[in-house]
């Protein structure tokens, strides 16, 4: 079990009309391991996710789950494999209980007791009976996880499973994946959100345009981090500018909206404001941009809308 | 969403129109096969009416088996031009029955008129001087349908296609109910020649009063119409002139017309 | 979901063994426990129970009887040939509609509510689920036509009466006998109403869309009628699917001739077999790319 690999893709492309989703891309997710799949939306997780289910079939390249491939296996490739792709969907004309049934008896049944357990995980069990037409966004979400546990597999596979929640529903979706992660499960997450990857992943492969922008562990990714970026607000830009011509370590600009960026390592970052207040400006708000991760992450996705977004709320009023 | 079905709709008429080119290209290579033949329409028609006619006698209280009226029938598409082939409602046939309260008028049949459709079934009407009308009254005295006035029949399109022989001569009737002769006394007598076998052929013998006036001959296709020029002018005074039709080819009336002259 | 009250659930035990592969009559007993659930099928099925008892009342409160359709004129006093009247009509449009209700939807629907990838991503393979909805679909259009059939010859027979019917061949047909030939015409109308089954899940795989699933089959029923209807064209009819649904007029015949029914058959097993082949194929090799 330990050497078998949960995932492995090589070499796997696909082309919709003359758009390439997915370019020649190379993915192994080990057994136990939780691996993140992260991307900007559009950058081919979604359509390498679901020629893993065999939704969609390659081009070309061979990819083999749990040891397994489509070509010898047929449908068995999926034995082991729970997950959902994009939102989960059910039928909303059946209760949520009734769709579990329903895709248990396509499973071949279920444990005695796992649905009332997995509606209990989720915390369905009190709306288990309404039908899903009637479920908010979340609700479905929750049961599409409950509906991946049912087939009891040894690979979830989860595609932006906090996508569309409201904040609450995102941290308690998170934990469950953590939980379930720790349970020795493997666990492959997809994701456009490099916080979300990073507190939960081992290792993680990233992907831009189709084809892998990085592939290695969260902690490698790390070393490759750049510098993080602080919004400087302060009763004296023009003198907080000068004052930078003493910190040779630091970059700091005058960005678009008048606020002041410091760019730099932490420690020169620290000395630079240390000499801000020696020198009587007063600091309105300091605040780190993004984090170094995510930083990093839009530099290797090549995402530039995503460069400035992340200007905390409350600074951005100070200066209107 | 809306594109697609947009899509999906042009390409089901695509299909449609292909399929219906296709169904051409089928009829134009295989030409007339229809399965409406003469034969199996004059087979069916035979029967399906023996029966009726004997369902219609016994409502009249009357007791016939449908052998014992050896029905003939002979059927014709819209003229001597066209084949005896395919639907269509513009088939007649010539039917004669034995039925001994029912005597055959003298040509030897009555003329029912048929509408056929593709699918093998046919609705027939009789001649209301033999078969009688929509409805009738039955020995219990209710007034009933009369099962022969009007039918339905259907044949076996893989039924028997070799021709019956069944041949009736065409029925010479004249049309014209007045005579009116122009200014020098000239004028023309219209006749018609049913459907049936070779047409009509022979003479008339024209007279007024007890004055002879000449023969006309003729001799006219069948399903076709004509108006014969009088041998002679009209006589002065003459208020009615009798036609005596003598057939060599076909049937005719059994009794002379005689018609009144108008304008003089 | 609070962490606090789930963490007793271990929901995944990684050593336990393969899991048990699904019945081949799994996906069956699904798609009838989904049809079951749906309102659409219900429907259906009271409207053939209850619409002919109102045709059949209607008819026979007529003062004239509609006798530009076969078995018309004595539909109104006689309740086979008001049974066979409504026949015909039913193979107009209304059972091509009937089954296309079910059958036109029954594939488009996932792809309407989006669930190809739900049901995909489960262990039963696409062949076994295309099976599973084709003998559902053809399972419901048997039912629909029985109880459709049951309920107008039912109703003619109760409501009108079972006097001796005049066949086609103006023979004179003793009530029991009628019974079972009307009885016998409709069961013939079964193969074509399934070669409409079959284009309707045709239509339902390739269209991705349950309008065109359920109205595509209608209309092209209704313009398969129209060109069978046309002289001239005739050398097309024995490729028509709607021919076979005049092929019972043999068995009201005298003496009666089946060849219409087994070309009829001939006819509706290619049409049905080029459907299916055609849309599991299309089934096979699409990508689930949407829900």
């Amino acid at each position: 079990m330990s050497d078998l690999l949960a995932v492995e893709a090589i070499g796997v492309s696909k082309t919709f009309g003359s758009v390439r989703a997915v370019n020649d891309i190379t993915v192994r997710v080990a057994a136990g391991e939780v691996y993140g799949v992260l991307g900007p939306n559009g950058a081919g997780k979604t359509t390498f996710l679901r020629m893993l289910f065999g939704l969609i079939q390659p081009d070309s390249g061979t990819i083999r789950v749990l040891g397994k491939t489509w070509a010898a296996d047929g449908v068995g490739v999926l034995d082991g494999v729970g997950g959902f792709i994009e939102s989960p969907k059910f039928y909303p004309y059946l209760t949520g209980r009734q769709n579990l049934e329903g895709l248990a008896l396509l499973d071949g049944g279920h444990r005695p007791g796992l649905l009332e357990e997995l509606l209990d995980l989720v915390e369905m069990s009190d709306r288990a009976d309404e039908k899903v037409g009637g479920y908010s966004y979340g609700m479905r979400q929750r049961l599409g996880v409950a509906a991946s546990l049912l087939r009891e597999p040894r690979l979830l596979v989860l595609d932006e499973p906090a996508n569309g929640l409201d904040p609450a529903g995102i941290r308690d979706m998170r934990a469950l994946v953590k939980r379930l992660a720790n349970s020795g499960l493997t666990v492959l997450l997809s994701s456009h959100d490099m916080d979300e990857v990073e507190e939960i992943c081992d290792n993680v492969t990233i992907m831009s345009r189709g084809t892998v922008a990085f592939h290695g562990s969260i902690a490698k990714l790390r070393t490759m981090a750049p510098d993080p970026g602080h919004l400087l607000a302060t009763t004296d830009d023009n003198r907080v500018l000068v004052l930078a011509g003493h910190h040779p370590g630091l970059r700091v600009v005058r960005d678009p909206d008048a606020a002041l960026v410091v760019t730099g390592a932490k420690p020169d970052v620290s000395a630079y404001v240390a000499a801000l207040v020696r020198a009587d400006i007063d600091l309105l708000a300091f605040n780190q941009t993004q984090t170094p991760l995510e930083a990093l992450f839009f530099m290797l996705t090549d995402d530039t809308t995503h460069q400035t977004l992340a200007r905390p709320a409350e600074l951005t009023k100070a200066f209107r | 969403m809306r594109t697609n079905l947009r899509r999906t709709i042009l390409v089901l008429l695509a299909a449609l129109v292909a399929l219906v080119a296709l169904g051409s290209a089928v009829v134009a290579t295989h030409g007339d096969t229809s399965t409406v033949t003469r034969p199996r329409l004059e087979r069916s028609l035979t029967t399906t009416f023996a029966n009726l006619y004997v369902d219609q006698a016994h409502l009249q209280g009357r007791t016939l088996t449908a052998a014992s009226l050896h029905p003939a029938a002979m059927c014709d598409k819209a003229g001597p031009a066209n084949k005896d082939v395919g639907p269509g409602g513009d088939w007649n046939c010539l039917m004669s029955w034995t039925d001994p309260e029912v005597p055959m008028p003298p040509e030897g049949y009555g003329k029912f008129e048929l509408n056929v459709h593709s699918n093998d079934c046919y609705t027939a009407s009789g001649p209301s001087k033999l078969t009688g009308f929509l409805t009738m009254t039955d020995t219990k005295g209710d007034v009933v349908t009369n099962p022969v006035f009007e039918f339905d029949g259907c044949f076996d399109p893989h039924g028997d296609n070799t021709p019956t022989g069944v041949v009736f001569p065409s029925l010479l009737n004249v049309a014209s109910t007045t005579i009116t002769p122009d200014a020098h006394g000239k004028a023309g007598l219209q006749v018609t020649c049913g459907s049936g076998d070779k047409g009509c052929a022979g003479t008339i013998t024209v007279t007024a009063g007890n004055a002879k006036l000449g023969t006309m001959p003729f001799h006219q296709a069948e399903e076709s119409t004509a108006t014969l020029p009088l041998p002679s002018a009209v006589p002065t005074g003459a208020k009615e002139l009798t036609f005596a039709v003598h057939v060599t080819t076909g049937a005719g009336p059994t009794s002379p017309a005689t018609l009144p002259v108008q304008g003089r | 979901m609070s962490a606090a009250t789930t963490t007793a659930a271990a929901p995944v035990d990684a050593t336990r063994a393969p899991r048990q592969r699904p019945g081949a009559l799994a996906p069956l007993r699904w798609e009838v426990r989904k049809l079951r659930a749906q309102w659409r099928g219900k429907a259906v099925l009271v409207g053939a129970l209850v619409l002919p008892v109102i045709v059949v009342v209607v008819l026979h409160g007529q003062s004239r009887p509609p006798k530009d359709t076969l078995f018309g004129r004595f539909a109104t006093v006689n309740g086979f040939a008001l049974a066979l009247l409504v026949l015909g009509f039913a193979a107009q449009w209304v059972l091509p509609l009937l089954t296309a209700v079910v059958a036109g939807d029954i594939f488009a629907s996932e792809d309407q509510h989006g669930t190809w990838k739900t049901v995909l991503t489960r262990s039963t393979s696409r062949g076994r689920l295309f099976w599973a909805k084709t003998l559902t679909a053809a399972g419901f259009a048997v039912v629909v036509l029985v109880v459709l059939a049951a309920s107008t010859i039912a109703s003619s027979v109760l409501i009108v009466g079972h006097q001796p019917l005049i066949g086609l061949s103006g023979q004179t047909i003793p009530a029991t006998e009628a019974l079972r030939l009307v009885a016998l015409a409709w069961a013939t109308m079964l193969p074509p109403m399934l070669g409409f089954t079959c284009l309707a899940i045709l239509l339902s795989v390739w269209s991705r869309n349950p309008a065109v699933g359920i109205a595509a089959p209608v209309v092209i029923g209704m313009v398969m009628q129209l060109v069978g209807a046309l002289g001239g064209v005739e050398a097309l009819r024995p490729f028509l699917l709607t021919t076979p649904f005049e092929a019972w007029h043999g068995l009201l015949a005298a003496p009666h001739f089946t060849g219409p029914l087994t070309d009829g058959l001939l006819t509706s097993a290619v049409w049905c077999l080029m459907c299916l082949g055609a849309a599991y194929v299309l089934l096979r090799r699409r990508d689930i790319t949407g829900g």
